[in-house]
Formats: C-alpha cells, sequence, structure tokens
C-alpha cells in the first residue's frame, strides 16, 4: 500500500470535489434505495385501501426522489471526474519534478525511450484509482450504514442480516477475487510483454530473419505466444466475471434471506407485514449501488502496479542526498582533470570508461576521437555531473565535481549534445532557453555565424525540431550554445550532419569566439583536427594515445591507421 | 460500413454456435429472471396478503432460491460464452496479422512505423476483446429478454405495458443524442490527449536539455497550465455526457413512478388488481430498464472496439492489395518452383529491372549487367542514390515491377526462397542481434545441426574470439535484444560469424560507413576476402580499397544504374564517377 502515498497524498489536495462527489454519490444511493423502499410500501399501502391524498403524497415523493437520484449522481460524476483529472495533473507535475534531478542517471542507454513512455502510460493508468477502487467502498459503506439504520428500526434481525451482506460484499467477495488475481495478471502482463518484445524483434530483423530462413519458425513461435496470451488473458477475464457472478448470487441470496427472514418474523408476530415488499426492494437496490465493488480488485492491482513502478523509478538514489555548495566561476576559462575514472552503464556488462586520466588545461583545445561506442560522449554526461564516476574523481579548476554544484556547472558550460532537443514554439524562444537577454539583432548575428542567415527569429519549430533537417537543428543547437557566456566548450559532434563548406565557416567563427576558452570537441571524422592543441584517442572505453595531429600522424599509431581508413571511405561525402 | 463489418463478420460466421448458445443461454436467463420476479412476488402475497403459515411457503422460497441461482449461473454461463468468443477470435484476428507481418513482402516491412504494427498486433486485437465478450452477450440479452418482460407485462397488465414500450425508445434516443454530441468533440479530445501525452513524452525526453539550460522548471509549470487546461477541456465533454445521463435517468426514474403511481390508482381506486400483479410488475419494470441501460454501455464499448478491429482490418487489407500486385508481376504460372541450385556460385544477370515503392518515390532502373561466378561487385554512388534497393533487389528480397534477376539462367522467381537463400549472406551496417546466447545467435547462420566446435570456429574466425575469452561464460554469455551490450564492431563480427558457419556462395555486404574501431576493420578486411574466395560478392562500397579491387563497379545515380566497369574503365569513360573519385582524394589532400 505504500506506493499509493502519492495518490492519497493528491487526494487530500483535491478534498473539496471529493467531499462534494462523496456528498453526492451518498445522496443519490440513499434516494435510490428509498425510492424502491418508498414504491413497495406504497404498493403494499394500497392493500388497505388508505385515503388517496397519501397516495399522492407518496407517488410524488416517489417522483421527487427519482429526480434527486438522477441530479446527485449528476453531481457525484461530475466533481469525482474533476477531482480525478486534477489529482492526474498534480501526479504529472509531481513526478515530472522528481524526475529532473534524476535524468540522465535513470535512463540507460538504449532504453531511454521504453522508459519515458512506461512513465507515461503508468501515469495515465493511475486516472482508475480514485474512481473504481478508493472510492466505491466509501459509497458502499457509507449507503449500507444509513440502509442499516433506516432497517433496523423496522427489525433488527433483518438489519444484522444487511450488515452481513454488507460484509460479503463489501470484503468477502473481493477479498476472493484478490486472491487469484495478482498471480493471473502477473501473468498476463509478462506474456503480453513477451509477445511485444518477440513481434517488435521480428520486425526489427526481419531482412535478416528471411535471408536465415527463419521467418516460418518465428511465426510458429508468435503464434503459440499469441495463443498462450489469449489463454492467459480469457483466464483472467473468467476470474473477473466469476467475482460479479458472486457478487450477483450475494445479493440475491441476502434479498431472499430478507424474503424468508421478514416471513418468519411477520408469522411470529414481529413485523409487520405491510414492510415486507418494501424490505426487499430495498435489499435488491442497495446491492446495485456496490456493484463497483467486484471489479475493484482488477483496478486496485493495475493502479498498484503502475504507482510501484513509478516510485522505483523516482526512488532518490544516495548521490543526490549531497547538496554541495560549490561554484565554478564564470571568470576564467576552466581546467579539466579526470583521475582513474572509471563509469558502468546500469545493467551493462562491462564499464563504458576504464580508467581513464586526462589532464586539460585552461584555455585549451582538445578533439576527444575514436569509434562509436568507445566512450567519448559518456565522458561530457560525467563532466556535466549527469552521471557521477562508479570510481575516479573529476576536478573542475581543481574543485572535484562532488563539491560541486550542479546549476554552477551547466552555467559555466555552452554544451552541444549529439541529441539537441528543440521545442514547439518560435526559433527566437528555442534559442533563448536560458532566459538572458539577447536584442533580435544579436540572435540574428548568431543565425549568420551558423550559416542559418534565411532563418526569421518567429519562425515555427516543431515539437522535437521535426520541421528541422539534422543539419539546421545542429546549427540551432551551436547558436543557442553560442548565445551563452560560460568559459568551457563541450561539444558532442556538433557538426557531423554539416556539409565541409559549411563546417568550415563555423568552426571558423566558434574558433574566433572560444579562443580564450576550454573547449572539447568530440568527433568521429578525423577531418579538420590539424587547429587542435591536443587529440585524445580513444578505444573500448580506455585513451590509446594523445598528442597534436602532427604527432599522432608521425607516430603512425591508432590514430594515423583510422586517417587512412577515412581517407579510403568514398560516397557518405554527398550527406 | 460495409467493409468495416467484414473482418467482424467473418469472425461472427466462424462462431455461429457459440452465437446460437448465447440466444438460447438468454431466453433461458429471460426465463429466469420472470420467473424469481414472479416467485418473489407470490411469496410476499402469500406472506402478507394471505397471511398464510411459514411452512406453507417454505416450498415457494426454496423454489426461489433455486431460481436465483439458476440465473446467476445462466449470467456466468452468457459471460463464459462470451470470453470464449472472445479468446477465439483474438487468436485468429492475431494469428492474421502475425502472418501478414511474417510473410509480408519487404516493402511493406520498410514502410510504417515498427511500433505502429506491433500496436496492432497487441493493442488494437486486445481492444477487439470487448465487442465478443461485452457487446454481444449484452447486445443478445437485450434483444430477448426485454421482449419477454414485455409480454409477461402486457399479459398481466397491459397499461404498465404500455407505458414501458412508449418510454423505453427515449433510452436508445437518448444514447444515440449522447453519442452524436461527443463523438466528435471525444475525437478531438483524444486528439488532444495523445497531443498532451506526447507533450509530456517530449518534456521528459528534451529534460537533459532543460536542465543543462536552467530551464527545467518552467517546463514543469508548463506541463502543469496544459495538464489543467486538459482538464477543463475534457471536462467540457464530460459535462454534455453527464447532462445527457441525468436526462436518461431522469426519463427511467419517471416512468417507474409513472408505473407506480398507476399501480396505485389501479389497486385503490378501480380495484381491478390484485397485490401479486401489481408487485410482479413493479419487481420487472427496472429490471427492463436496467437491461436497456446495459445496452448503452455495450454500445459505447462495442463501437471503441469496432474501431480497433476496423485497424485491423485496414492493415491487412493494404498487404493483402500489395501482394496481389506483386505476385501478378512475378511471372505467374511456376507452380513448380526449382528446389535444388547447381554451379555455385552462380552466374547472375540483372535484365532491365524497374522499382519504385510508392507512385511518387523515385524509380530504379537498371539495364543489362552479367555478374560471374566468383566476381566481386561494388555497388557506388551517392546516399539516397538506391545502392540498398538494388542489393535487396539481387537479394531476391525486393521483386521487381518489371525486367528479371536471373540466376544461372533461370529467373529468380522460380527458385524457391528458402533453397535460394541457404546460398546467400547478408552482411548489413546493422545486423540483427536477438535475445539469446552468442552462440544462439551465431548459430542461426546455419540450419540443421551444428556442433558446438563449429560455432567456437566461426566465432574465432570472425575475430570474437578475444571478446569471449573476456567473458565469463564465453560463447555462452546472455545478449539482450537488439545486442545489448555489444559494440557496433562486436555486432558486425557476430554477423561475420554467421556468415562462416553459413559459408554462402553469394555474399551481400553492406560496408559500414562510420568508424568501427581499428580491431574490428582489420577483422573485416581480412575475414571477407576470405569468405569471398569461394563466392560472389556483392558489397554496397564506401572504401576506395574495396571499389578499386572490384572485378566490376556499378554506378548509381538518383536510382538509375548509369554504368558498369572497372575502375579504370569508368574513371576513363564517366565523368561523374571520376568526380566523385577526385572529390573524395581532395577532401583528403585538404587536410594533409
Amino acid at each position: 500500500m505504500n506506493e499509493l502515498a502519492v495518490l492519497s497524498k493528491a487526494m487530500i489536495q483535491e478534498r473539496k470535489d471529493i467531499l462534494l462527489s462523496i456528498l453526492g454519490g451518498f445522496i443519490a444511493g440513499i434516494a435510490g434505495v428509498a425510492l424502491f423502499s418508498a414504491s413497495g410500501y406504497l404498493v403494499s399501502q394500497t392493500v388497505f385501501s388508505p385515503p388517496l391524498y397519501t397516495l399522492i403524497v407518496l407517488t410524488s415523493m416517489v417522483k421527487l426522489l427519482g429526480l434527486l437520484r438522477a441530479a446527485s449522481r449528476y453531481g457525484e460524476r461530475l466533481y469525482s471526474h474533476r477531482a480525478t483529472f486534477s489529482m492526474l495533473s498534480r501526479l504529472r507535475t509531481s513526478f515530472f519534478a522528481k524526475l529532473i534531478p534524476l535524468t540522465p542517471g535513470i535512463l540507460n542507454r538504449n532504453r531511454s525511450g521504453d522508459l519515458l513512455a512506461r512513465i507515461v502510460g503508468d501515469v495515465e493508468s493511475l486516472q482508475n484509482y480514485f474512481l473504481r477502487v478508493a472510492y466505491p467502498p466509501i459509497m458502499v459503506v457509507m449507503v449500507f450504514l444509513a440502509t442499516v439504520l433506516f432497517i433496523s428500526a423496522f427489525s433488527f434481525w433483518i438489519a444484522l442480516l444487511f450488515v452481513i451482506g454488507m460484509l460479503a460484499t463489501a470484503f468477502v467477495v473481493p477479498g476472493i477475487v484478490l486472491l487469484g488475481q495478482r498471480r493471473i495478471h502477473g501473468r498476463v502482463r509478462e506474456q503480453r510483454a513477451q509477445l511485444s518484445t518477440e513481434v517488435t524483434e521480428v520486425l526489427y530483423g526481419f531482412r535478416d530473419l528471411k535471408v536465415y530462413g527463419q521467418l516460418a519458425q518465428r511465426e510458429q513461435q508468435l503464434q503459440q505466444a499469441s495463443a498462450t496470451l489469449a489463454a492467459e488473458q480469457q483466464r483472467a477475464a473468467g476470474h473477473l466475471l466469476r467475482g460479479q457472478s458472486m457478487h450477483a448470487l450475494v445479493t440475491f441470496l441476502i434479498s431472499w434471506g430478507v424474503l424468508a427472514l421478514g416471513a418468519y418474523l411477520i408469522m411470529s408476530g414481529a413485523l409487520a407485514g405491510v414492510f415486507l415488499a418494501m424490505l426487499v426492494m430495498a435489499s435488491l437496490t442497495v446491492f446495485e449501488e456496490a456493484a463497483a465493488m467486484a471489479t475493484l480488485p482488477a483496478y486496485k492491482e493495475d493502479s498498484e502496479h503502475a504507482a510501484k513502478r513509478l516510485t522505483e523509478t523516482v526512488q532518490p538514489t544516495d548521490v543526490q542526498s549531497l547538496r554541495p555548495g560549490g561554484a565554478l566561476s564564470l571568470d576564467q576559462a576552466v581546467s579539466l582533470e579526470l583521475s582513474g575514472v572509471t563509469f558502468q552503464y546500469e545493467g551493462e556488462w562491462r564499464p563504458a570508461l576504464k580508467d581513464v586520466s586526462l589532464h586539460i588545461s585552461p584555455g585549451s583545445k582538445t578533439a576527444i576521437v575514436g569509434p562509436s561506442g568507445s566512450g567519448k560522449s559518456t565522458i561530457i554526461e560525467l563532466l556535466l555531473k549527469l552521471r557521477t564516476p562508479t570510481a575516479g574523481d573529476i576536478r573542475l579548476n581543481d574543485v572535484s565535481v562532488m563539491e560541486l554544484e550542479e546549476k554552477s556547472i551547466w552555467e559555466a558550460a555552452n554544451v552541444v549534445l549529439q541529441q539537441s532537443h528543440f521545442f514547439r514554439g518560435t526559433i527566437r524562444a528555442n534559442l533563448l532557453l536560458d532566459e538572458e537577454e539577447h536584442s533580435d539583432e544579436q540572435l540574428l548575428d548568431v543565425l549568420a555565424k551558423v550559416q542559418l542567415p534565411d532563418k526569421s527569429l518567429t519562425d515555427m519549430v516543431y515539437e522535437k525540431g521535426e520541421n528541422l533537417s539534422d543539419g539546421e537543428k545542429q546549427r540551432l543547437a551551436l547558436a543557442r550554445a553560442m548565445l551563452r557566456q560560460g568559459r568551457l566548450w563541450l561539444l558532442d559532434e556538433p557538426t557531423s550532419s554539416l556539409d565541409y563548406v559549411t563546417e568550415q565557416h563555423i568552426m571558423k567563427h566558434l574558433y574566433a569566439q572560444t579562443a580564450q576558452d576550454t573547449l572539447i570537441l568530440i568527433s568521429h571524422r578525423l577531418t579538420g583536427l590539424e587547429e587542435m592543441d591536443r587529440i585524445v584517442v580513444m578505444d573500448q572505453g580506455k585513451v590509446v594515445e594523445t598528442g597534436s595531429y602532427s604527432e599522432l600522424m608521425e607516430q603512425k599509431g591508432y590514430f594515423y591507421e583510422m586517417k587512412k581508413i577515412e581517407r579510403q571511405m568514398i560516397g557518405e561525402a554527398a550527406v | 460500413m460495409k467493409r468495416k463489418s467484414s473482418l467482424i463478420s467473418q469472425q461472427m460466421s466462424s462462431q455461429r454456435k457459440n452465437t446460437a448458445l448465447l440466444a438460447v443461454i438468454s431466453l433461458a436467463l429471460g426465463a429466469a429472471i420472470l420467473s424469481q420476479a414472479g416467485l418473489l412476488a407470490e411469496a410476499v402475497q402469500r406472506v402478507f396478503v394471505e397471511r398464510a403459515t411459514f411452512s406453507s411457503v417454505i416450498a415457494l422460497l426454496g423454489l426461489l432460491l433455486i431460481v436465483m441461482v439458476v440465473r446467476t449461473l445462466l449470467s456466468y454461463g452468457n459471460g463464459k460464452v462470451g470470453l470464449r468468443m472472445a479468446a477465439t477470435a483474438k487468436t485468429n484476428m492475431r494469428a492474421a496479422v502475425l502472418q501478414d507481418l511474417t510473410q509480408a513482402s519487404m516493402p511493406s516491412t520498410l514502410r510504417g512505423q515498427t511500433g505502429g504494427k506491433v500496436s496492432i498486433a497487441l493493442d488494437a486485437v486486445d481492444e477487439a476483446d470487448s465487442y465478443f465478450s461485452q457487446y454481444m452477450p449484452r447486445m443478445m440479452e437485450a434483444a430477448i429478454i426485454p421482449i419477454l418482460i414485455l409480454i409477461v407485462t402486457f399479459t398481466e397488465h397491459a397499461n404498465t405495458g404500455f407505458i414501458m414500450l412508449f418510454t423505453a425508445p427515449f433510452i436508445p434516443l437518448f444514447m444515440i443524442l449522447v453519442g452524436l454530441k461527443t463523438k466528435n468533440k471525444s475525437e478531438e479530445k483524444y486528439a488532444q490527449l495523445a497531443e498532451f501525452s506526447g507533450t509530456f513524452l517530449d518534456s521528459l525526453q528534451g529534460l537533459v536539455t532543460l536542465k543543462i539550460f536552467g530551464r527545467a522548471h518552467r517546463q514543469q509549470q508548463e506541463i502543469e497550465r496544459s495538464s489543467l487546461g486538459y482538464r477543463d477541456a475534457t471536462m467540457g465533454i464530460l459535462k454534455i455526457v453527464f447532462t445527457n445521463t441525468f436526462m436518461l435517468e431522469s426519463i427511467v426514474m419517471l416512468s417507474i413512478g409513472i408505473v407506480a403511481l398507476e399501480l396505485a390508482i389501479q389497486l385503490l381506486v378501480f380495484k381491478s388488481m390484485t397485490f401479486h400483479t401489481a408487485f410482479l410488475v413493479l419487481l420487472l419494470v427496472p429490471e427492463f430498464y436496467s437491461l436497456l441501460k446495459n445496452t448503452g454501455t455495450a454500445f459505447h464499448s462495442g463501437r471503441t472496439s469496432m474501431g480497433a478491429i476496423h485497424k485491423v482490418e485496414q492493415m491487412l487489407e493494404e498487404t493483402a492489395g500489395k501482394s496481389e500486385d506483386l505476385n501478378s508481376t512475378e511471372g505467374a504460372g511456376t507452380s513448380d518452383k526449382i528446389v535444388e541450385i547447381d554451379n555455385m556460385p552462380p552466374i547472375m544477370e540483372l535484365d532491365h529491372l524497374r522499382f519504385q515503392y510508392a507512385r511518387d518515390s523515385f524509380e530504379l532502373k537498371t539495364g543489362e549487367i552479367t555478374m560471374g561466378p566468383g566476381e566481386h561487385i561494388a555497388i557506388v554512388g551517392k546516399s539516397g542514390s538506391g545502392k540498398t534497393t538494388l542489393l535487396h533487389l539481387i537479394a531476391g528480397l525486393l521483386k521487381p515491377a518489371s525486367g528479371t534477376v536471373r540466376v544461372n539462367g533461370s529467373p529468380l522467381s522460380q527458385f524457391d526462397e528458402n533453397a535460394w537463400f541457404k546460398h546467400v549472406s547478408y552482411i548489413t551496417q546493422h545486423p540483427y542481434i536477438f535475445a539469446g546466447t552468442l552462440a544462439e545467435n551465431i548459430a542461426i547462420g546455419a540450419g540443421g545441426n551444428i556442433t558446438s566446435a563449429e560455432i567456437e570456429r566461426a566465432a574465432e574466425e570472425a575475430g570474437l574470439a578475444a571478446l569471449t575469452a573476456q567473458l565469463e561464460h564465453g560463447l555462452g554469455t546472455f545478449v539482450g535484444e537488439g545486442g545489448r551490450g555489444l559494440s557496433g564492431g562486436e555486432r558486425q563480427r557476430l554477423a561475420l560469424a554467421r556468415a562462416f558457419l553459413k559459408r554462402p556462395a553469394i555474399i551481400l555486404f553492406d560496408e559500414p560507413t562510420v568508424g568501427l574501431d581499428l580491431h574490428t576493420e582489420r577483422v573485416l578486411q581480412r575475414s571477407i576476402a576470405k569468405l569471398a574466395k569461394t563466392a560472389t560478392m556483392i558489397t554496397v562500397a564506401h572504401r576506395l580499397y574495396t571499389i578499386q579491387q572490384a572485378d566490376k563497379i556499378l554506378f548509381m545515380d538518383n536510382g538509375v544504374l548509369v554504368d558498369a566497369g572497372r575502375h579504370d574503365e569508368l574513371l576513363e569513360r564517366l565523368p561523374q564517377y571520376a568526380e566523385m573519385i577526385d572529390i573524395e582524394r581532395k577532401r583528403g589532400e585538404h587536410h594533409e
């Protein structure tokens, strides 16, 4: 239940709407019971030929109750749904807030998209929690208690029977359903996830599987998994259906009990016969209000599962508990020192960086090159304190990053990540992410520097920059970095999608602006590295060699070999 | 509408037995409901009006109990039949989708997003569930039981029957009104919801950028604002729904009230009615209305289901139409496929191939090209010029719209697909790695029995030995889906190991464009050379070395195979080719 604490908190914040919806539901429930009881009583009364006016009073009461019930049901629905949607919005906001300090740490390298989609889905599935899990028992208990109170005025024993019925429908039946529920649902989820992965795998590997003649076999596997899934789903649904039927049976049994007990009490003179029809009608109606209890276990299980995954996801790591106060100065170029740094992504069987030591002096220009997967980008993530090294120490301006406040590092750094993010909005809004003051002339000047003179500041950028080409995105990301005041430049393949000429133009402006600053440039292309003070060559998470361009070429080592291969490449220049 | 229901009717016709069973159970259920009300009324009549002794009603009460149990069992049975129908229908539909996906042609796998297809195979099919498990049983009940109730009410007390008959149509009417009013709006809402979820996801994915630029908290406020905006929009629609439901319930309540009033007047003023009849009618009326109301909810879920089924149908239709097209171009009348292919490596000929992915995309055109046994062919050209498409056509993964690929003089389409692929290896830049051990991933390269020694040898030849030596479980190490944990170079080497195990006569190779590690580069060059000794090799080439060594170079430009020949021949007679080589040379020299 602990996982649902978040939900309970959100519910307390919506207490006004919740109270109103409970009130509405209560009135509706009571009105329904009263309505049918009254009509039962009405019909019974006629046997005694009462004066007409009592009948008119009774029937108009029946009608009024009917309208009251419909109206309060309306109120209940309105407020309960409003409460639900408000809670959902609160949950989204609070999860987003909790995720801010945790990214990108919680994101695995390969499956970030999955995880994020899951978070969205899980928050979405919590919407059933209030409406179908927390709310029905409150309602059932309240309406039952009121009915029992009313009934007890006529007969204690029948009231007792109602109490037994309430206990059976509110606790025993859902309890029985819940018993098998968890296991069955767990299996359904598992089967479903497995089928989904397998289908995805087949689609991704379609060409290879076809060439290897494996498709027929794969299809058979899929068909089998699909049949198993359908069978498991049928079992789960059957389980739920049994619960609903059990609920219906209990309702009937109680009504029957009321009838039998009533008959006995009337015979023995303990109850007036005129109330029998009323009591039977009341029992039939009051259990209808409890129908939601039968489906409660399924929703409870779902919401708990979702809530559990969410709380697990945003579990704060111990690293975050530290609140360092150190700040990185903006006044001077930054020196960097990595000593014995090792980093391993969670869930991977070998480190991305192995014992990397590197000194980068202030104001120097360093390029990091190496094949994909050699750990280049990881270095930038570690420098920005987006992730913390598994072992070793990183010092900026001779202060350990552990003692530096993240924000001050980000303020001091001008960063272009491999995947730059853009938002729906104008070019201007996307350039001014950091909310600093820049005049339009400055902005246009930067756009010209990154070879985007045709873009207007009011041009729209779609979600994720969908309407921009890769090259345009890279240029915009560079412009965004060039507008900042930091003295540390961390650029991760900032020009990989640009043609050679454009790249040269932009780099010229960039080098002019960064003359006094520390710059780290990650590149998988080996062109244009002559101007760098130093080139760091990485392979499989290790630094293989370092030196200036001419030094490395003279050494005829790893870099030289890579360069030789690159010179052989053809047909990718047209990108 | 006709087409929409075709998949449903197809499913329904295969489930006629179940449908009939539903009808029978519903009929029995109706009888049970009526008897329950009748017995209940009778019991109250005897106890209250006739003041009978308790022992005289015991039999009646016993009967009532039995009827109640039977009623529960019957509606349980109806639900069970529905579930069975749903399971069968889902299995059938998913089988069709899966078959469609696995037996699809290459172009259809390239088109559309993988995520969308997976979602159809899983979500859309699952959504179809409620049509069979909810909608069908409810509709059957609603079609039979209210009529039974009406008949009984008419025979018992016609006036109530009339009231019910007149008010009943209002219920579907209001249901339709609710549906009409909210349909467009709720579609809008779902679009909005999708967009909103998208924005949320978008913000999460961009969180790193937001953090670095110190904008995360502003985005948080943004999310809150748009989330509340979405709430208000939703509430707007829900209000309409709730208002209509309010009207609906008022009608039901008023109808019940009118029935009660009418009964009272009959009983009291005209004295033309027994208590038994009045109470029976009073018990039946709510059953009648709640059955009709249930139809509404069932109808709603049925419609959602039909939408999902329609999606599945669309996908099936789309590919069905596509494969018809392909079959017609695939040299008809070849019922007897040639199963064995002799003389490997074969002579391959391309004869005026034409291919187009879609009407508005570029068209691939070739002339007549012959590739001798064991020759090394390089396909070159700018990115997007159709190199990979040509490779797919040669491999038989795509069928040309016109023209033929001939193997040893016979059209490729006459060969049995599996027999042909037995001789082919296709090494891509992103080889497919499935969740399993390294050994299992290598073993996919050859069908039948392979010893672990053979796998080990293949791994060694592909340069994987150094990696496996590092691993605790060696070749038994488990790699995740998509080769998680393996570097790009290691994946390439794994693909090579598969080829070593298979020893193909034809190697199709898409040369990597981005920098692999040096070790992999060396392994690739050495191993490919070794493999290619006994095979025809066709490479999408990016390396000057490969191009210069090739026996024949196919130069592609904007989908057209412009010319074919040796390096020096093309350099001499094809200015575009010379230009391309020249640019590369200059690019290299520029940085010396």
